[in-house]
């Protein structure tokens, strides 16, 4: 099992590059399929969390864990320091259930969609988002 | 940030101009292609063709186009790639808009249906 730990800036700009750089690491490790996948979740996650997660030290970091192999990877995504605690698996929308021409709402079912497992709680003091993805051969 | 380029039958064809349409800019590139709906462009073709990722920001943005134009126009999508034909697929937009493989085979059926 490999550990990578990550940074980011609690703002929705530093999304993006953390999404790529994560997905830099499993290149090569993870198929297509899989990837793309972990790229939906991880997009969705950490711009929810962005717009979302308001704390009073705009300096908070977004934490990122990932731990691999060549058959499994859990991403980790701690809250910033101060936020309030949100389950997605509580606040999530069925995408069955979202209007077609809804603008927003699809985000969190998205990652129930397509993480194959989600879990959140405290950890170390802190709220954790954890999303597991296997690889489908 | 989007790009575009006008066709016959008053067709305007959009790139994004981004590789990924996400929540950091899917604002934009709605806000931008509403501008030109306000202008009076009513044929609208958006070519994914250099986008690689999108996102469900990305997704509102274009179902909040669709809904701009309306009964007015038509708003016409191609050259996904298989990441966003997927996308599409598990948001059931697949079945709200038109997709086309790529521009020549979308602005054949638009111009005929003009």
């Amino acid at each position: 099992m490999t550990s990578r730990t990550f940074h980011m800036p609690n703002r929705i700009d530093a999304v993006d590059p953390m999404v790529l750089a994560l997905k830099g690491q499993l290149e090569g490790i993870l198929a297509d399929e899989t990837m793309f996948r972990f790229d939906i979740c991880l997009s969705e996650a950490l711009a929810n969390l962005v717009v979302h997660a308001k704390t009073d030290n705009e300096n908070a970091q977004i934490e990122v864990t990932l731990d691999f192999t060549e058959s499994i990877v859990k991403a980790e995504v701690s809250d910033p320091d101060g936020a309030q605690a949100f389950d997605i698996r509580d606040n999530a929308t069925e995408l069955s259930n979202v209007d077609e021409m809804a603008e927003s709402g699809r985000g969190l079912g998205l990652i129930l969609e397509c993480a194959d497992a989600v879990d959140y709680g405290m950890v170390r003091n802190r709220n954790r988002l954890s999303m597991t993805f296997l690889q489908r051969t | 940030m989007i790009n575009t380029t006008k066709h016959d039958h008053d067709i305007v064809a959009v790139r994004p101009g981004a590789e990924r349409l996400t929540a950091f800019n899917a604002k934009t590139f709605k806000d931008e292609v509403v501008a030109l709906i306000d202008d009076g462009v009513t044929s609208l073709l958006i070519d994914f063709k250099d986008v690689t990722f999108l996102d469900s920001s990305g997704l509102g943005a274009l179902a909040g186009i669709l809904k701009k134009i309306g009964h007015r126009g038509d708003l016409v999508i191609c050259g996904l790639n298989s990441d966003i034909t997927q996308m599409f697929r598990i948001c059931r937009m697949d079945r709200v808009f038109k997709i086309y493989r790529d521009v020549p085979t979308a602005l054949q059926t638009m111009s005929e249906a003009t």
